[in-house]
Parts: C-alpha cells; structure tokens; sequence
C-alpha cells in the first residue's frame, strides 16, 4: 500500500486537501462555535484531531489490509452506520489534517514530514467516497452541489413503496415526529455535544410536489461506546433509519455535517410519509421495523421513543458524574472514532484501536484548558488566523476572499531533493480514564461479544454486493432491466418490502407510486 | 538554538488570540531546545526520540508560564472551574447563592418600555408560533442546575434562560420548559434545533439586560423565525423579549 513518491501523485493528494478545504470552511463559518457547559468540546475536539493524526494511517492500513476502501464504500451503500457519513465523507480527511495543522503551528512537525501518510490518507478518502458515491457519481456532496443521493433506484423504490402516509395531527405523524426527536437529542448527548449521530442524505425525487430524505440515527444502543454501557441496554437497535417524504417544499442542500434545508422551510405540517428501518454490517441492506402495519409502525415509534428517552435520562446522569478527563476522553474517542465502522465491516475491530487516547496524543492534554482550547480551534477552523494559514496578498480563498487556507499541502520541493519524513510510525499504545469498555455489542443480529461479532463481519457479504451482483450498476440496469440478472438483484432488496416483494427490476417511479397505500 | 521550519514564514503573522500566541511560542521555544538536546537531527526527532522528550510535564509548563503571568483563564464547561478554581475566572450564576442578584448584561440589548411593557432584550426566533409565550424566567447555567431540576422537576411556567446554545446541558428537561431564551448560538444551534423538533418556543443569540430570576417574561415568538439566508445575508430580523413582572 505504498504510495509511489511523485508530482502526478502529489498534484492529486494536494487537490484533494484542498477540496477539503474549501468545503470545511464553509460549513465551519455557516454554523456557530459551539460550546457547551456540559462538556469542554473545543478541547477535546483539539486532542481528537491530534489522535487522528498519529492513528489513522496505521488503522487504516490494518482495515485494507482485510478489504479495500472501494469495497467499504460499496458495502456501505447497502446499510447506515456512522463511518459513512459524517464519518469519512468528513472526518477521516479532516480530522486528520486538523491534527496535522495543529502541530506544524505547534513546531512539532513540518508540512514535509509523514507525506506517505498524508498521500495515503487521502487516497483512501477518495476511493471509499468515490466508491460510496457511485450512483451519484461525486466525490463529495459539495461537489454535487450539496446534494447526496447514495441510493440506487432498487433501493429507493423499496423505500418508496412502503412509506406510510402521515398528516400533521394523526397518531403516527405525531408519534414519528416524537420519536425523532427524542433520538436527535439522544444523538447529540451520546456524541458529547456533537451532531455525528445523526445523519441525512438525499433528496430523492417521489413526485413533481413530493421529496423524500432519508435520516439516520447511529450508535444509540450497547455497542462501542463505554459510556453506553448498561444505561442502553434498553435500545434495541443500535443505528435507526427513518425515511421521510415531504410535500410542497424543495430540500436544496444536505451536506455532509448532517444538515438539510428547504425552501420554503420544512415545517412539521410538510411532513407526509415515513418508514422505519435498522441496519449494520451484518444485515442484507435495510431492515423494516414496524413496518407491517401502520398501527404496528405506531407502536414502534413509540417503544423506541420510550427507549431513547430513558437511556437519555440514565446517561445524563452518568456525565453529569464524570470528571473533565473522562468528558475530555468521551468528546475526543466520539470524534476520533468516527470512522470505526470501517473495522466493524472488515471484521478487524479492537477496543485498544478505537476507544484509547494514543500515548503520543495524550502529551498535549495539559495544554487544553478552556480558554485554549476556545481560541486555538477558533482560529484553526474560523479565523484561518495560524502562521501556517496565511498566504500571499494576492491570494483570494473561496468563499471568504481573504489570502488564507486552511490546510498545507505537501510541498513540491521534496520531489528535487528537500528532505522529508514518510510516516509519523506504527500503533501506539493508548490511556483511558473512562472504564473499561463491557464485551456486548448491539447488532441486527442480536447482542454479541467482539470476537462473534469480528468473526460474523469477516464470514459475511451482503447479497446486493456479493462478486456476482457488485458492479450491476444503475447504468447497466438502465438497459438491462427485466432480465433474470436485473430481476434477481431487484428482489434482493425487495424482500423485506410489503409491496414490492417479488415484483423486480421494470417498475417506473409512477408505478411505484401507485402500489402505495 | 535550533532553527525550525516554521521560523522562515513570509506570510505568518502572530496568531489573533493572545493566549494562543502565548502557548505557541512557548511551545515552539520547547521543541527548539528538545531539539538541541537530542543532536539536532530533524528526521530521528520528529517521530521518535521527540516522543519520548516532549512530554505532558512540559505542556503543563507552558500553561503554567501564563498563569504565573497573573493570567486566568476563560472557561465553558462548568466541570472545569469546578475541578481547577485556580486557574480560571470566578463563577457567576450557577447556584443559588447569587441567584438573587445575578443577571445577563449584554451591552447591545435593545431596552425601553413599550405601553405597559418593558423590553429587556431581543433575540432570534427558532420558530413562529400562534401566541407569544409568557412563563417565569429561570437561569440554567450548569449541571448542578439541571440535576435539581431532574429530581424535582421543572416548576410549571419555566422560561429558561440559558448562555449554552449546546443540546446536552438541559437534555433530560428541555421538554419541560415552556419557553427558552438563549443567550448565544443561532437558530441553527442544537438547541434551536431541539426547541424547533420539541416545539418549544425559543429565541437564540439572546442579548437581554435586567432580566432576574422568577420576573415575569414574555418572548415574542409570533415574530418571523430568523432563516440561514437571514445571517447569510446579514439581516436584522429579531424578536423582542418584555419583562411583564419584576419577581415578588
């Protein structure tokens, strides 16, 4: 997995830093700092991206030396769990060179040092995007203008088809609505004040009045996370879509923080249809939950509504008794780990990986005061204010004009001669100051240790990307559909469906449409 | 003295934040001397021996360096004054103890009465709702708060007024408040997202004057909520906040 040392490979990595770039500031200047009396999130923000820096290149290298990145990404086409987005559709890239720009600001490195890391990091960003993106046919949702349609149509269409149909008012209307946002305040608590349990993608066209967004709730039950421990035992289900259509309104941007706008505003009352589904690596793509019935659905809302809420009130109180450390420890492995999924799906899970603070990170914790660590992400990923962030008078960076960027690139020189260093070096050992982490992990396929759970991802492929069926694409189904191939795809994915079981790959939208209820 | 790489900088200017400039320089002074002692070999520091050379002691020095300067420091998080009183600014308006007195001063809240109306603030509106909201201000500033609050539930009529624009602070009672004043974040914050899905009314970037503990308040969430094209675009679009009754 070497990364061969020249200008074609370096004008590549460095576009790619710099795309990130552009799209991190913009979605870093739209939003407000945000801070929290609950947690010090700037500065454990600061330790996760130093943690970043010095662990991802090995992890990474460990996870493809199981499976590539293009099959990750293809893999997670099929399923919703947190390392797609906002996993590595933003943190793994920029986490990373936060925790890099950080240190050449502190002199401990210099923008020549680890490049081999840094090529290879990027690397994989851009195959697990490109592969994940496949149907859209982007790198990033910036570079489609804001927009994520990771669905393919035969997936899509299930998830048309069995919407149930809500108005504001009604009993499932109010309990989904309920539901929603208990599990969004829920997300936010797990996450240490950060919104990476929660997700959206789309839109998806259903009708000329009528947009469909699919929302995912990640990581809410017993699985990774210490602090889960026990106050979730009662969370069922560990990641949790709900798919939403909406009327009369236009959803013009998703992006990949997790936010989605409309115009006019999506309200509760444009609220029209909703279907409820779990999912993981160890699942054939979506399963329904509640689905068979709209009274069932109902109640399922609402048990799960029930759930969240106490496992929310029950966490509450296990924070409200950590000390600062521990707080620092949860923020920085919420962040940090935010692309641990990818060792799920390649069956290569470790606690030690994923839940520790790297001893090389952990050296600069005395240095994250509130005060510090306000100000030094501040001007990291706002004021673009660091020695390394300005640049020459001439220069007008995108969207704000000002001679600043807010990454370095690898320098050109080190193709004529500047020395560098390859690689910041292999895994090392790490601390924590949370307990230690109880071996249940929450699957679709019930609760399990780490090893069963390890062994079950490494024995499994999903039926719609199995070697026979994986590059059956949505191109190759425009001409082929109707064919025993196509069909026998379609009824993959159709199921679990109430209404499209069995009936494969030739039904348009409209047709979908009409089967409804 | 080592030289580092990033001693040569033609564009770098001194960082905007004067504790940030402060830790940088310290830190930078650190590596320089960590450097020399180890034989001033770059490539056999910076991922080896420096592991071993730079180390928590010295970082804590660093912020020991500003304190023995007479600096204290910022703090958000009310479990860090809690455990290091030392070195952070005293806390205001977290107990009871100053509850009688205490009170969110921002210098550009729009004051003046109004009929029988006295506005103490404006804010921007999360939500637009059919009636404005009236209730008791309550001040919610730390986790000792909210943990009272869990155990013997939010008293009815409770406005919150809260400086954290975060969604987890008041995460186990925030359906319980019948409005919310923010004192900071955007329409788009956590907690403007929470209060919008709860459908509790609320305004955020709250700039407010005079407002004490049990007065009665009323927010304007009739108003026009405040849009991401709004602060796109800079426009001024506010909801006022009155103070009806001064507390008994």
């Amino acid at each position: 997995m070497a990364m061969p040392l020249n200008y074609t490979q370096l004008l590549e990595t460095n576009n790619l830093i710099q795309q990130n770039v552009d799209e991190s500031y913009w979605l870093c200047v739209t939003r407000t700092v945000q801070e929290s009396k609950l947690f010090p999130v700037p500065s454990y923000m600061m330790l996760s991206y130093l943690m970043a820096f010095y662990r991802y290149p090995s992890l990474l290298r460990k996870i493809e030396s199981r499976m590539s990145a293009e099959e990750l990404g293809d893999r997670s086409r099929e399923m919703a769990m947190k390392h797609r987005a906002p996993g590595v559709s933003w943190g793994l890239p920029n986490f990373y060179l936060l925790g890099r720009e950080w240190l050449i600001n502190l002199g401990v490195i210099k923008p020549t040092d680890a490049i081999e890391d840094v090529m290879y990091v990027m690397d994989f960003w851009k195959r697990f995007q490109l592969s994940l993106h496949r149907n859209d046919g982007h790198i990033s949702r910036a570079q489609y203008g804001h927009r994520g349609q990771t669905l393919s149509e035969r997936q899509a269409q299930v998830f048309h088809s069995d919407l149930y149909s809500c108005e504001a008012g009604d009993e499932l209307h109010e309990a989904a609505h309920q539901f929603m946002a208990s599990a969004s305040q829920y997300g936010f608590l797990i996450s240490c004040e950060s919104r990476i349990s929660l997700h959206n993608h789309g839109p998806y066209k259903l009708s000329d009045t009528s947009e469909m967004i699919v929302r995912d709730f990640m990581d809410l039950a017993e699985s990774d996370f210490p602090w889960l421990d026990g106050v979730a035992k009662g969370v069922e289900y560990n990641n949790i879509t709900v798919t939403m259509a909406a009327k009369d309104c236009h959803f013009y941007l998703v992006d990949d923080w997790g936010s989605f706008e409309a115009e006019p505003e999506f309200s509760a009352e444009k609220l029209v249809g909703v279907g409820l589904y779990a999912s993981d690596n160890l699942s054939e793509g979506y399963m329904p939950l509640g689905m068979n019935s709209r009274e069932e659905l109902i109640a399922t809302f609402k048990r799960l509504d029930g759930q969240v809420k106490e496992a929310m009130n029950n966490l509450w109180r296990r924070i409200a008794g950590y000390s600062r450390d521990q707080m620092m420890d949860a923020g920085a492995i919420t962040y940090f780990a935010i692309i641990k999924d990818l060792a799920h799906i390649a069956g290569v899970y470790d606690v030690d990986d994923w839940m520790k603070v790297d001893e090389r990170a952990e050296r600069f914790r005395p240095l994250l005061n509130d005060e510090y660590g306000r100000d030094v992400l501040g001007e990291l990923v706002g004021l673009l204010s660091n020695p390394s962030q300005k640049l020459s008078d001439y220069s007008m960076m995108m969207h704000s004009n000002a001679p600043t960027r807010m990454y370095t690139p690898i320098p050109y020189s080190v193709l004529s001669g500047e020395p560098y260093t390859p690689t910041a070096g292999p895994l090392y050992p790490g601390i924590t100051n949370l307990p230690e982490k109880d071996d249940v992990y929450t699957t679709t396929r019930g609760k399990m240790t780490l090893a069963e759970y390890n062994r079950q991802s490494q024995e499994f492929t999903p039926s719609a990307v199995a070697p026979e069926t994986r590059f059956l694409c949505d191109t190759w189904l425009k001409y082929h559909a109707g064919s025993d191939q196509a069909d026998s795809l379609y009824r993959i994915t159709q199921a679990s469906s109430r209404k499209l079981a069995g009936k494969g790959s030739t039904l348009t939208r409209d047709e979908v449409e009409a089967l409804r209820d | 003295m080592a030289k580092l790489y990033v001693d040569s900088d033609k564009f770098g200017e001194a960082n905007a934040s004067p504790t940030v400039e402060a830790f940088h320089a310290a830190v930078k002074d650190l590596v320089r001397r960590k450097l020399d002692a180890s034989g001033g070999h770059w490539d056999s520091f910076v991922f080896d021996k420096s592991y071993g050379l730079l180390t928590a002691e010295d970082f804590a020095g660093v912020e020991r360096q500003l304190l023995d300067a007479g600096h204290l420091f910022d703090w958000s998080a009310a479990i860090s004054p809690q455990e290091r009183p030392d070195i952070y600014k005293p806390i205001e308006g977290v107990g009871d103890d100053d509850m009688g007195t205490f009170s969110f001063e921002h210098e550009d809240a729009v004051t003046g009465t109004q009929g029988d109306l006295e506005q103490r603030g404006q804010g921007d509106n999360v939500a637009r709702y059919p009636q404005d909201c009236e209730g008791i201000a309550r001040y919610i500033r730390s986790p000792m708060q909210v943990m009272k609050y869990l155990e013997e539930g939010v008293p009815e009529n409770t406005i919150a007024i809260i400086d954290d624009s975060g969604g987890t602070l008041t995460a186990p009672i925030l359906e319980q408040f019948k409005g919310v004043i923010c004192a900071g974040g955007s329409t788009r914050s956590h907690l403007g997202i929470l209060t919008r899905e709860y459908g509790v009314p609320c305004v955020m970037n709250a700039k407010i004057s005079g407002l004490k503990q049990g007065d009665t308040v009323r927010i304007e969430c009739t108003a026009a909520p405040k849009t991401a094209a709004d602060y796109q675009k800079n426009v001024d679009r506010t909801a006022k906040v009155w103070r009806v009754a001064a507390a008994g």
